[in-house]
């Protein structure tokens, strides 16, 4: 079995989608536990500001997850438009 | 699984332009937009000191966002705001939202309708901007520090729009993607309806609030 060059881009294109999702995972799960860890810490300390810190902490993991869902838009993209 | 990522379009050949529109983004904004005029309707029709439901609703959106945008831009620019914030969060909360219910689906699934809204957030700021500082002290910010950093300056503004747009829609396509598959490799029992609570209502309620966050946090670094 001959492989085309046709072949060749969808294989890469999916090898990279795999990548780009994986490596691009690391970030942003790192990023957001940092940020519920300290939130914990924060509301041991002041039990009763725990809705605003709950608030904060979820607006600020949602921020810090973008670079997580940008390589999900790289990885749907080299997905089903590299054909 | 073949319809993943596939959008409904209508062609349309005029005078030497082809046209593509995209039928179930249009027609998914316009229920949300004629739900809202409708909430709105019911929300003021018979104002009391005793509120009907709709109207605590609405009591309860206009007391909340009035509270941050007072924060964020002080008490006399809030007042020329604080109706684009508070209806652009109402409007991306239903967007967001209405995937739960079969049969309808996200407009801000498909990339053109974060977009605009994005641009829409970045002209108004750059109007206020320029409204409240002057066209002079504007153009002046963008040689701070150093008059060679000005070209960074620019990308910088102009990186806002696509992190901000495409934050929405791959939150909300991500979602909706990881339903579809999770529902085809469990055979639609038991998980996706706690897919659709996670994805749908929660993912969904906290991008709307960061969405108009966002855009409130982008006309006060202006307005400053």
């Amino acid at each position: 079995m001959d492989i085309t060059g046709a072949d060749f881009i969808r294989g890469m294109a999916l090898l990279g989608a795999g990548l780009a999702m994986g490596l691009g995972a690391i970030g942003p799960g790192v990023g957001e536990g940092f940020a519920a860890g300290k939130a914990c810490e924060a509301i041991g300390r002041k039990p009763e500001e725990a809705g605003l810190l709950t608030r904060t902490m979820l607006v600020g993991q949602a921020v810090s997850e973008s670079t997580g869902i940008y390589s999900l838009v790289v990885a749907l993209l080299l997905m089903f438009v590299v054909k | 699984m073949k319809e993943l990522g596939k959008i409904w379009t209508w062609v349309l050949d005029v005078g030497g332009y082809h046209l593509v529109f995209n039928v179930s983004t249009i027609i998914m904004t316009l229920i949300v937009m004629g739900f809202l005029i409708l909430f709105a309707h019911l929300a003021t029709k018979n104002k009391s000191l005793i509120p009907s439901t709709p109207q605590i609703i609405g009591e309860l959106f206009v007391a909340n966002f009035w509270k941050l945008t007072v924060d964020a831009l002080g008490e006399d620019m809030a007042k020329t705001y604080f109706p684009l914030i508070c209806a652009l969060f109402m409007f991306l909360w239903c967007c967001n939202v209405m995937g739960i219910i079969p049969g309808l689906e996200e407009p801000t699934k498909d990339l053109n309708t974060p977009l605009g809204l994005g641009i829409m957030g970045f002209v108004i700021a750059h109007y206020a901007g320029i409204k409240t500082k002057g066209f002079k002290k504007y153009i002046k910010e963008y040689f701070e520090p150093i008059f060679f950093m000005m070209p960074l300056n620019v990308v910088g503004e102009l990186a806002k729009v696509v992190s901000i747009s495409f934050r929405l829609y791959g939150n909300i396509m991500g979602g909706s993607i990881i339903i579809l598959v999770v529902s085809y490799l469990v055979y639609d029992v038991i998980i996706p309806p706690l897919l659709y609570g996670f994805f749908g209502l929660f993912v969904g309620t906290v991008q709307a609030f960061v969405f108009t966050m966002l855009t409130l946090v982008y006309i006060s670094v202006q307005v400053r």
